[in-house]
């Protein structure tokens, strides 16, 4: 295990921002911190950093403990959501600034910038000075000024959030990109779910200053463990216990107990649609979504989602039969019982 | 096209007809003012500089550069501001680092100390110098050495803390520019403290120390009231023009000084415009204000300089509080109101005077740059700009000038304007233009922050200029309009270079009282009369912090509702 957290805990005043949170990342993993806003992905990265001290618990990098090491003597890299450039100094001073605090000579730190510059692809921005960058071009700045002293861990705090939806496609490329080619550790934080499945080898769901589940991109989506995990991974259509044994008996089978805790989660993309006279379902409404369709299904078991690719021939009101295959549901714990909401 | 259409389309039209109207008369009215009370008078400073008896020529100027005495002032005036320039912005850097760079308890002790010169006529330090370190002064006489405080060192001394102030606020505001974020990223890199410091904090800083020495600069060699009472021998141009004109009732020399005066004014003044420009340019503002953490040996060492100055500011304006209690300076020591009692011809009626002209000029002020702001955004940009850099120009031309110009054009039968001369309201009208650009600046900073989008809407809601200048622009910009009032009422209160000229025997104001007092040979008295203007504008400053919050509170209630 490379760098390791062990039982985070932070708090301010009497609110726990991080209630022991630990996680892993192995040498060249891209992990991605994922959580609605306040969830303490912020807290988690800036303790990671060294910019906030921890209450309790424990960070280790190779096994030996960060807890003394001040930030500036960790060799992390950092990159913020926006501004974080020094506006006094040209973009390839800002790349240098790093290998120049380490008494690198002049050569070195032109031929280092004069990559980045390449690498980032703003070779002829290196005279210009922050100010006159664009949002997406800082970014891309940011990021090669924290990957220019090799870091030992690459730390991301939405740096794509402030960026226009095409902008932020095309630098999300380039970040991974850059990450797999240098195989450094990284640690991204975001509240975009798209951009955690598109990047991540690792996803780390928080919720409330605790984890609630990590796993592989896959893992999260397809086997989510609660019902927070399930809504905030993309749409589903859940069911309580009761509504599965009435309607779908089958599903049952999978059911890790029989407690009725769990409720049954089921993607629209695993339903199958086909039209049917005497099907017991009817489509109440179809909205195109582009690549895909989303219909709405009055079943006997109450609304379902479901998606379909490609040519459909159901229309608002054809009477339709669903497939639900069993290994398609996923048992998940409701763990947000108390604000119960469900998918529209 | 039915009836009913072209009765709203000719309506509309009559509506931006009147608002068309409004229009000019919002910009109309403050600009003929400015023209009449600032360009005029400025105009005629300026031809009796090259007014040689009857006709007109440079023989003036030959005089004056041909005199030792012009030199010798001018040669003070220059070292004097340089040297207080140098000073107290080496003095406000620390403090404003110290105030947004460090962690230390107790800022607000430094921030509320800081503004105490801004409070007091500037005479006031020089006042508490005397008392401090002057022939009978406590420190002298602890010590029991001679130390003579009138001249350089005194004046230095008195200047510096006068200008102190501007300079921690302008340095200030470029150092808390810097995001957290910037620091915190030059951290992960690895960047020590010190190189944090000599990276990012002294280049975020240029702006505003260069910035900050300019006002300095020009705050020192336009000041009047230390050199008066604090001067002596050492003579500088504001003095010199103070005796050309009342001294020997040279007018056209005074104002070839006048003239000399406005030179290196004018041209600081501009510069610092520019820097200003630059440093706004070069840094959008903080997104996360930077939070500094504490390091014992830069805290500590931040902390204890800062107080140090902040002790010599409390001791120099509390000596003069304390002297001016005191029975017989420095022989009888035990406490009496008696110097209170002022036994100048006229007493009091100076300080009512003065109060009821500041709260003319604040008021009319306040107006005043409303109305013209309000004005200038619905002019085109080629009419609205040669009027917005009219309206900020008062600010280069110094206190002694403006009050030189005004004698020359008000006390001349030439024009009706002559029936203003000896009045309260020509004090009150020249406080105003004295200090117009920094409350027409803050009004149009204010309108900058109100999103067009807003008034907009009003204007398609139906809402005519008169209507949403009452019911959007004036309460979004209300606390500024506040904030005007008082620093033009603050102002009126204590400032002496412009209204030292327009004095008559039966009109007096305060700062020109304390400073006859003090010519009386009356220093007690002139104390006793410091500390109650100083308790004047003590109290306008807690009724502007009052009336601050309560507005903030009701904006915030409504935000809520
Ligand atoms: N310095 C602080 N003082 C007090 N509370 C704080 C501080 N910093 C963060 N918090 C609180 O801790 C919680 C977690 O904050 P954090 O910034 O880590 O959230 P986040 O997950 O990054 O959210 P976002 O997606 O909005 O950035 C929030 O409720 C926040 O209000
Ligand atoms: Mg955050």
């Amino acid at each position: 295990m490379y760098l390791t957290v062990c039982d985070a805990t932070k708090t301010y005043g009497n609110f726990t921002a991080l209630d022991r949170v630990s996680i892993e990342i192995e040498k060249g993993e891209f992990v991605c911190l994922l959580g609605p806003s306040g969830c303490g992905k912020t807290t988690l990265l800036r303790l990671i950093a060294g910019l906030t001290d921890l209450d309790g618990g424990e960070i280790s990098l190779e096994g030996s403990p960060l807890s003394d090491l001040p930030a500036r003597k960790r060799g992390f890299g950092i990159v913020f959501q926006s501004y974080s450039l020094f506006p006094n100094m040209t973009i390839a001073e800002n790349i240098g600034y790093g290998l120049k605090i380490r008494g690198a000579p002049n050569e070195e730190i032109n031929a280092r910038v004069t990559d980045l510059l390449a690498l980032v692809k703003l070779p002829h921005l290196a005279d210009n000075f922050p100010g006159q960058l664009s949002g997406g071009q800082q970014q891309r700045i940011a990021l090669a000024r924290a990957i220019a002293v090799d870091p030992r861990v690459l730390l991301l705090d939405e740096p794509l959030s402030a960026l226009d939806a095409k902008v932020r496609a095309e630098l999300r490329d380039e970040i991974r990109q850059v990450q797999r080619s240098l195989g450094i550790p990284t640690l991204m934080v975001t509240h975009d779910q798209e951009e955690a499945l598109a990047l991540a080898d690792k996803i780390i769901c928080m919720n409330h200053g605790v984890v609630v589940q990590a796993g592989t991109p896959e893992e999260l989506y397809h086997r989510p463990a609660t019902r927070f995990v399930a809504e905030f991974m993309g749409i589903s259509n859940l069911l309580s216990a009761e509504q599965v044994e009435r309607h779908y008996p089958d599903l049952l089978a999978t059911r890790p107990s029989s407690e009725s805790a769990y409720l049954a989660c089921i993607r629209p993309e695993q339903i199958g649609v086909t039209p049917d006279e005497d099907g017991m379902s009817s489509v109440r409404s179809i909205s195109f979504l582009g690549n895909l369709r989303r219909l709405e299904v009055d079943t006997p078991g109450g609304p379902l989602l479901v998606e379909t690719h490609g040519a459909n021939p159901c229309q608002e009101g054809t009477r339709v039969s669903l497939n639900i295959q069993p290994h398609a549901c996923t048992w998940v714990i409701d763990d947000a019982a108390q604000h119960a909401t469900s998918p529209a | 096209m039915s009836v009913a259409d072209q009765n709203t389309r000719d309506e509309a039209r009559g509506g931006l007809d009147a608002d068309r109207l409004l229009t000019l008369a919002c910009v109309g009215l403050p600009l003929i003012g400015l023209i009449l009370f600032f360009a005029y008078p400025m105009a005629i400073v300026f031809l009796r500089s090259i007014t040689v008896g009857e006709s007109y020529g440079l023989g003036n100027y030959a005089e004056v550069l041909g005199s030792s005495g012009f030199w010798r002032a001018t040669r003070h005036s220059l070292i004097m501001g340089g040297a207080t320039t140098a000073l107290s912005v080496l003095l406000g850097f620390v403090i404003a680092h110290g105030l947004y760079r460090c962690a230390f308890p107790g800022k607000w002790i430094i921030r509320s100390v800081i503004v105490l010169p801004l409070l007091a006529p500037s005479l006031v330090q020089a006042l508490g110098l005397i008392f401090l370190l002057g022939r009978n002064g406590v420190v002298s006489r602890a010590l029991g050495v001679e130390i003579e405080i009138y001249g350089f060192w005194g004046l230095l001394i008195a200047n510096t803390l006068y200008a102190l102030p501007q300079a921690v606020m302008i340095i200030g505001a470029a150092l808390v520019l810097l995001d957290a974020r910037t620091y915190e990223a030059a951290e992960v890199m690895g960047a020590s403290p010190w190189r944090q410091f000599r990276d990012l904090t002294i280049p975020a800083a240029r702006f505003g120390i260069l910035n900050a020495a300019f006002v300095c600069f020009t705050v020192t060699i336009t000041d009047f009231g230390n050199a008066a009472v604090i001067g002596g021998d050492y003579s500088v141009l504001a003095t010199e023009i103070y005796s050309q004109v009342v001294g020997q009732r040279n007018f056209n020399m005074g104002a070839v000084v006048g003239i000399m005066l406005l030179l290196p004014t004018v041209i600081s003044y501009t510069i610092e415009r520019q820097a200003m420009k630059r440093q706004r340019a070069g840094q959008a503002t903080g997104q996360v204000a930077y939070r500094p953490s504490f390091a014992p040996l830069r805290d500590l060492s931040m902390a204890s300089l800062s107080l140090l100055i902040c002790a010599g500011i409390v001791g120099v304006i509390g000596i003069v509080v304390y002297a001016s209690f005191v029975k017989l300076w420095p022989y009888n020591m035990a406490l009496s109101t008696k110097h209170y009692d002022i036994t100048l011809a006229g007493g009091y009626s100076s300080l009512w005077m003065t109060i009821v002209i500041s709260l003319a000029a604040a008021a009319g002020g306040t107006l005043a740059v409303f109305l013209l702001a309000l004005g200038l955004r619905r002019l085109p940009p080629a009419v609205a700009q040669p009027i917005q850099i009219l309206a900020a120009m008062p600010a280069a031309v110094p206190g002694m000038v403006l009050g030189l110009a005004y004698i020359l054009t008000f006390n001349s039968t030439a024009t009706p304007l002559y029936l203003l001369y000896g009045s309260a309201a020509l004090i009150a009208i020249v406080n105003f233009y004295h200090y117009h650009t920094q409350g027409f600046l803050t009004v149009m900073t204010g309108f900058r922050q109100l999103p067009q989008a807003l008034e907009e809407a009003a204007g398609s809601l139906g809402a005519g200029l008169a209507r949403s200048a009452r019911d959007v622009v004036a309460p979004f910009i209300a606390p500024m309009l506040v904030s005007v009032f008082f620093f033009l009422f603050m102002r009126s209160m204590v400032t002496l270079s412009a209204v030292v000229f327009l004095t008559t025997p039966d009109l007096s104001v305060a700062a020109v009282t304390i400073m006859r007092l003090d010519d009386a040979g009356l220093t007690s008295q002139a104390a006793a009369f410091s500390t109650c203007v100083m308790a004047v504008v003590c109290v306008a400053v807690l009724f502007m912090k009052v009336t601050l919050a309560l507005m903030g509170r009701r904006t915030r209630a409504k935000g809520e509702a």
